[in-house]
């Protein structure tokens, strides 16, 4: 049988987002569920120091072990991801539904509205989002959780209206949205019936990836110390005082758990979001 | 062509204009009194008065802003309070490191990435591809902040192959500063090998069902040719825009790789200068590295307009 | 540069060749997909002579397209069954490996792609496009290459060729596009030519002399080539042979004049009817064949045209007609064909019985009409 280059697009067996989708996401609900109810599972405090207990490795009282300061890792992690994943969920969702919105809205009509949000998005862009946060932190002490998470949002609205703006624009000139107009329909049923359900997969692909950089983002951040103030320890704080020199070769533990989660939940967004991509990208193959 | 260029041209001045808007206004405008952090414990209402009239805070926000933009087109980009360094004399410092960072790291990335996409795009969905995937995965999954330790604990501190810190520059001999150079690279590079892999890889799988390679195969053309001269090229569009928008980045979101290495890029030195409140050197810094994106940015996208003969405008 | 060396296999030159060009013997090909196994060519069979013309007529869908794809062997890697066997020359296609092939494409059988625009490489200029195969098929040099692409190019009707050469596909007229096709095609001087829809999305007028060039190309290099289109007055005068396929199995087979002359299937018979005559008043209606095109994954039984058939019977549903000679060459799959006495009672019966199909089915029938004369050139 004569070989090829490339191939025709494998045929699915089954028709579903398969089971790698499936677990990534019941592993990212786990996540969320324990970041939620930290404070009634069975769990140290996460700032309790106990010098009776300094860099313990993992035991049966403290399942991840201690750090330099005696605190129980298990709970330093797991109180800590709820930062990670506030400022890795919030903002995306509240981009999402401002930037989305505008950029579905600016993506159907073009007109001069389109063109000065599309400018306007494009130098919000084009200035290093780091370089603004950092700067905006430096002057707006104290740092809390609901500046970074406003501050972020003012990051990936834009971002957001940039792509959902292009996917609108993709599928707004398609055949289907025309037939749709020419049949008399109106915008609201348009764009609610003929494009969203459209874009909706591509957004959601972009936005876990969006989650997944904001959580990086926030750990970057915490690397410079211009995270959340302690003591409400994000991941990234945890790991940047894991990293010091002086850790890092002592009690590597406390740098590898919250990287490890770290790994783990940015592998299972990307994962999700990749498959949702190529889920519904293959439906736009032509056989 | 030329007509298109000039409009492009034009477009990029105006950009620029409104970053510079932008940095000015994002220091002066915040909360907080630059003059507290400076004056420190020495902070007495005369000292302050001083302090403004010398830094010409005192002056309206327009002068101020006129005054800046009119001194950067005669190549004064201001000072460090602290370090009396002027930005221009950082900047020399710090643009060296960063190109080559930059080059080396991206270097890197394509010579690991293009490889593999193109044995993953003959034979997708097969172990190759798969493999490839998944490590592409995992190495996206592994934020720099993670990686650059991970890197100096192996290379560094257990095998002492090269310093943990500090930049050798190329002047004290090619060997010490590629050993310098080496690990934060590569610490930059995992990022971006993941994103021109899935890039060009997708970009290929699509190239390879078009219609003309399937008659290039008709000709009996041999695979490497086709992959070559004829796919090859259509496919590489989107990994220059990928290529281009991450070099645009790389200016300021090496900073993670640059303070955990010690290397005094742009990122560091601006890090720096935002723990000092030494504002005048944020704004110009923050200038420079959002011109330099939106430059790169620009190049890039006329590269793509000149070497797909579709968009070209005769 | 130096032809590649590959795998050699011996192909007899000009005049020497004995027996046919090409035979096919019962090629099935079969996709895999989704929804089953899509059975795009179901078992079809033909010989083709050196400097012989067939045409292969079917609408979308029939699995022309797919057959002269799986008679070169071009067909993707994956979820591809292909079983039967192709002879070209003497050698058996199907059991090649890829190296060989290589050797048999461009040089030995070309195909002519349909669609020009998809088919050139869009950021390839036209040149490099011809002189690629010059170069590394053939061994000429760089100015060796250069000239026989200028000449192909007069060949086929291009003027200012040189000029040509370092233009870019979307830079030609469509009518350019398909002559460099054919001229990228013939540029190896190969023995076959399978030539896909040729003339689809031309002016008509363009479309005449493109079919005229094959033709004339045709002539002069001795080839046998197979003409593929969903348009029967294509290949009415310039074939001598014809293949009428529907979903994926040949239902009629014939010399062109006798399938003109006695047509027996009744979709060729409606295919026939279904050309628009000049001699008609503008305003008649068409006579198109209702329904649509089977569904080549569903596993039917009896007749694939039966849905659409003006004389369908009972019988027709429930069991597949086989191929019937009927004298000189004739092939035909029906249990009640045109012309004869069955035919007739069972398309009356249908138009009593009211079957919309026989209904749709008014008018004079085919072999009443002038336009069956084979030299009565039929201009599209």
């Amino acid at each position: 049988m004569a070989e090829t280059l490339g191939a025709t697009p494998a045929t699915r067996r089954g028709k579903g987002l398969g089971v790698t989708f499936w677990i990534c996401l019941a592993w990212v609900t786990l996540m969320i569920l324990l970041a939620v109810l930290a404070s009634v599972l069975p769990l140290k405090a996460p700032n309790f120091q106990d010098y009776s207990a300094v860099n313990v490795g993992p035991s049966a009282h403290h399942l991840l072990g201690t750090d330099d300061l005696g605190r129980d890792l298990l709970a330093r992690v797991i109180f800590g991801s709820r930062v990670s994943l506030v400022i890795g969920f919030f903002p995306i969702a509240i981009g999402l539904v401002v930037g989305g919105l505008a950029g579905l809205l600016a993506g159907y009509r073009a007109g001069p509205t389109d063109t000065m949000l599309n400018a306007v998005s494009f130098v919000l862009l084009a200035f290093p989002a780091l370089l603004a946060i950092m700067v905006i932190e430096t002057f707006w002490k104290p740092v809390s959780l609901l500046k970074l998470t406003v501050m972020f949002a003012f990051v990936a609205a834009p971002l957001l209206f940039r792509v959902i703006r292009a996917t609108t624009l993709s599928f707004a000139s398609r055949e289907f949205v025309v037939a749709a107009r020419a049949m008399g329909a109106k915008t609201s049923r348009i764009l609610l019936r003929e494009l969203l359900p459209n874009i909706v997969p591509a957004a959601v692909s972009f936005a876990l990836i969006g989650v997944a950089t904001a959580i990086v983002l926030e750990g970057s951040l915490a690397f410079l110390g211009l995270s959340i103030n302690l003591p409400t320890s994000s991941l990234g704080n945890i790991i940047n005082d894991g990293v010091n020199s002086n850790n890092l070769s002592l009690n590597p533990y406390i740098a590898l758990w919250p990287s490890l989660y770290i790994f783990l939940l940015l592998t299972a967004l990307n994962l999700m979001a990749d498959r949702l991509r190529s889920y519904f990208d293959v439906r736009e193959v032509k056989l | 062509m030329l007509r298109f260029a000039a409009n492009r041209l034009f477009q990029l001045v105006v950009i620029c204009f409104l970053i510079s808007i932008f940095a000015f206004l994002l220091v002066h405008l915040l909360p907080g009194d630059p003059t507290l952090a400076i004056l420190g414990p020495n902070d007495t209402p005369a000292a302050r008065a001083v302090l403004l009239h010398q830094l010409g805070l005192n002056k309206g926000l327009l002068s101020q802003y006129g005054t800046w933009i009119t001194n950067i087109f005669h190549g004064n980009l201001g000072a460090s309070f602290l370090t009396k360094q002027t930005v221009t004399n950082a900047l020399g410092v710090a643009v060296p490191i960063d190109l080559e960072l930059i080059v080396v790291s991206q270097v890197l990335a394509l010579i690991f990435a293009i490889p593999m996409a193109l044995v993953a795009a003959l034979r997708p969905n097969k172990a190759f591809d798969k493999v490839a995937t998944t490590s592409t995965f995992g190495m996206l999954s592994l934020p720099t902040f993670v990686a650059g330790p991970l890197l100096v604990l192996v290379f560094a501190v257990t095998f002492k192959w090269v310093p943990a810190t500090g930049f050798n520059r190329l002047s004290q001999g090619l060997g010490p500063n590629l050993k310098s150079v080496i690990l934060p690279s590569v610490a930059l590079a995992i990022g971006s090998i993941t994103v021109y892999y899935r890039l060009l890889r997708a970009d290929l799988i699509a190239t390879l069902q078009e219609d003309y390679v399937t008659m290039a195969r008709s000709k009996g053309l041999s695979t490497r040719y086709i992959l070559l001269r004829h796919v090859m090229r259509p496919s590489s569009f989107s990994l220059l825009a990928g290529a281009g928008i991450s070099i645009g980045t790389l200016f300021t979101g090496a900073f993670v790789v640059e303070v955990l290495f010690q290397l005094p890029g742009i990122g560091y030195q601006l890090v720096q200068a935002i723990y000092s409140r030494d504002y005048l050197v944020v704004q110009g810094m923050a200038l420079v590295a959002a011109v330099a994106f939106v430059v790169v940015n620009f190049a890039v996208d006329f590269l793509l307009t000149v070497l797909d003969p579709r968009v070209r405008r005769a | 540069m130096s032809p590649r060396r590959g795998p050699h296999l011996s192909f007899p030159e000009v005049g020497s060749i004995e027996g046919p060009l090409l035979e096919v013997e019962d090629l099935h090909t079969s996709f895999r997909t989704g929804r089953g196994l899509v059975r795009a060519v179901d078992g079809v069979s033909f010989t083709l002579g050196r400097g012989r013309t067939l045409g292969v007529v079917g609408e979308s869908g029939s699995g022309k397209t797919v057959l002269s794809r799986s008679i070169m062997g071009l067909l993707p890697g994956s979820n591809v069954e292909r079983s039967g066997m192709v002879r070209f020359s003497g050698h058996d296609l199907t059991t090649m490996s890829l190296p060989e092939l290589r050797e048999v494409w461009g040089m030995q059988v070309a195909l002519v792609f349909q669609d020009p625009m998809t088919a050139l490489n869009p950021v390839v200029r036209v040149g490099r496009q011809i002189t690629e195969s010059l170069r590394l098929r053939v061994g000429l040099d760089r100015k060796a290459a250069g000239e026989t692409a200028v000449a192909l190019l007069r060949s086929v009707g291009i003027p200012e060729p040189e000029r040509r050469l370092r233009a870019y596909p979307h830079e030609l007229s469509g009518g350019m596009r398909q002559r460099v096709m054919i001229a990228i095609a013939l540029a190896c001087g190969p023995k076959l030519l399978l030539a896909d829809e040729p003339t689809t999305g031309l002016d008509v007028t363009v479309q005449a002399q493109i079919l005229d060039l094959l033709a004339a190309q045709q002539r002069e290099r001795h080839m046998g080539m197979i003409l593929i289109t969903h348009d029967l007055g294509v290949v009415a005068n310039r074939t001598d042979d014809i293949i009428v396929m529907y979903a994926g199995r040949i239902v009629e087979q014939a010399p062109t004049v006798e399938l003109f002359a006695h047509t027996r299937m009744p979709y060729t018979e409606a295919l026939l009817r279904s050309i628009p005559r000049l001699d008609e008043s503008s305003h008649t209606r068409l006579r198109a064949i209702p329904g649509r095109p089977p569904d080549l994954a569903a596993q039917v039984q009896g007749c694939r045209f039966a849905p659409r058939c003006p004389y369908v019977q009972d019988r027709c549903r429930a069991e597949e007609p086989p191929l019937r000679t009927a004298g000189q060459g004739h092939q035909f799959r029906c249990w009640y064909p045109v012309g004869s006495a069955e035919g007739d009672a069972a398309l009356a019966h249908n138009v009593a019985a009211r079957v919309p199909a026989a209904l749709a089915f008014t008018g004079t029938r085919v072999r009443d009409a002038a336009m069956a004369t084979p030299n009565g050139a039929r201009r599209t």
